[in-house]
């Protein structure tokens, strides 16, 4: 393993836990804990973004979160280099699982589909990122570059993420997919969007 | 009409290595961000995806708030 020096609490948990004697299921508990409490941390610091409904269940979610942390940092931990402290690069395992099953939550009960009246709802109820452009032509602008260049899928992702404030997570859910496809295809779609509305001579956005 | 409100929602068209790639970087990016340290270039391509993907972003502010809550803790 490629290992930059380690601080020697990163050290003790690697040895921990590459320990085959009756000391590794210690260290491993330990780990636990750490993550445990990481992932009701993060759930507290997301609370308010959660529905009142949404707040039931959280403390298991966050359990679920730790115990599968756990498996993947024990899973990964040859690839564990030292570019930062181990208990970091730990808990990032956990705020990603925590994350993305706390959004998962949140939106259990809506639905995510292809949905084109938003573009008449705008006027009425535009994120604030879409108040902005109503001024102008561009509005007319991006829903025909949208119509006339992306596919129905990239449509759908497009118009979910950025229109209607859906997260990744639960379109990779729904679309039986992982997160860096949807964004892989958030990002083409946004790719030839920028293209199509240069061309059409809004705004002077570099080509990808 | 300017870049930055087409860049709000079409995103910067810098160069953007996804999530999976960014997550090589969130940890060693979130340790210097804590302890108050200049970001080194070489995270450019991090920072334009945590300005294009949101889940990213939210990811990113909870490992460094998990980061600053386990130092409180130590001090304490």
């Amino acid at each position: 393993m490629d290992t930059l020096a380690l601080d020697a609490e990163s050290a003790a948990w690697l040895h921990g836990l590459q320990d085959h004697s009756g000391a590794r299921d210690g260290t491993i508990a330990r780990l636990h804990e750490l993550l445990v409490r990481v992932a009701r941390g993060e759930a507290a610091r997301r609370r308010a973004r959660l529905p009142a409904r949404a707040t039931e269940e959280v403390d298991d979610l966050c359990v679920q979160a730790a115990n599968d942390a756990l498996m993947a940092i024990l899973a990964k931990l040859h690839t564990y280099r030292g570019s930062a402290r181990f208990t970091t690069w730990a808990c990032k395992f956990v705020i990603l699982e925590a994350s993305a099953r706390l959004r998962r939550h949140a939106w259990r009960e809506r639905k995510v589909e292809l949905d084109d009246t938003i573009w008449d709802r705008l006027p009425d109820n535009a994120p604030p990122i879409l108040e902005r452009l109503e001024d102008d032509q561009l509005i007319g602008a991006l829903h025909r570059a949208v119509a006339a260049h992306l596919t129905t899928r990239q449509r759908l992702i497009f118009q979910s993420v950025t229109m209607e404030d859906v997260p990744i997570d639960v379109l990779a859910e729904r679309l039986g997919t992982t997160r860096g496809a949807i964004y892989k295809t958030l990002h083409d779609a946004r790719a030839k969007l920028r293209l199509a509305l240069t061309n059409a001579g809004y705004g002077e956005h570099a080509h990808d | 009409m300017t870049d930055y409100r087409l860049d709000a929602l079409l995103g910067t068209s810098g160069r953007d290595p996804g999530c999976d790639a960014g997550l090589d970087f969130i940890d060693e990016y979130c340790e210097i961000v804590a302890r108050g340290d200049p970001v080194p270039t070489r995270f450019a391509d991090f920072l334009t995806h945590l300005g294009n993907c949101r889940a990213c972003r939210e990811d990113t502010e909870g490992l460094l708030a998990a980061v600053r809550e386990e130092e409180d803790r130590k001090a304490r």
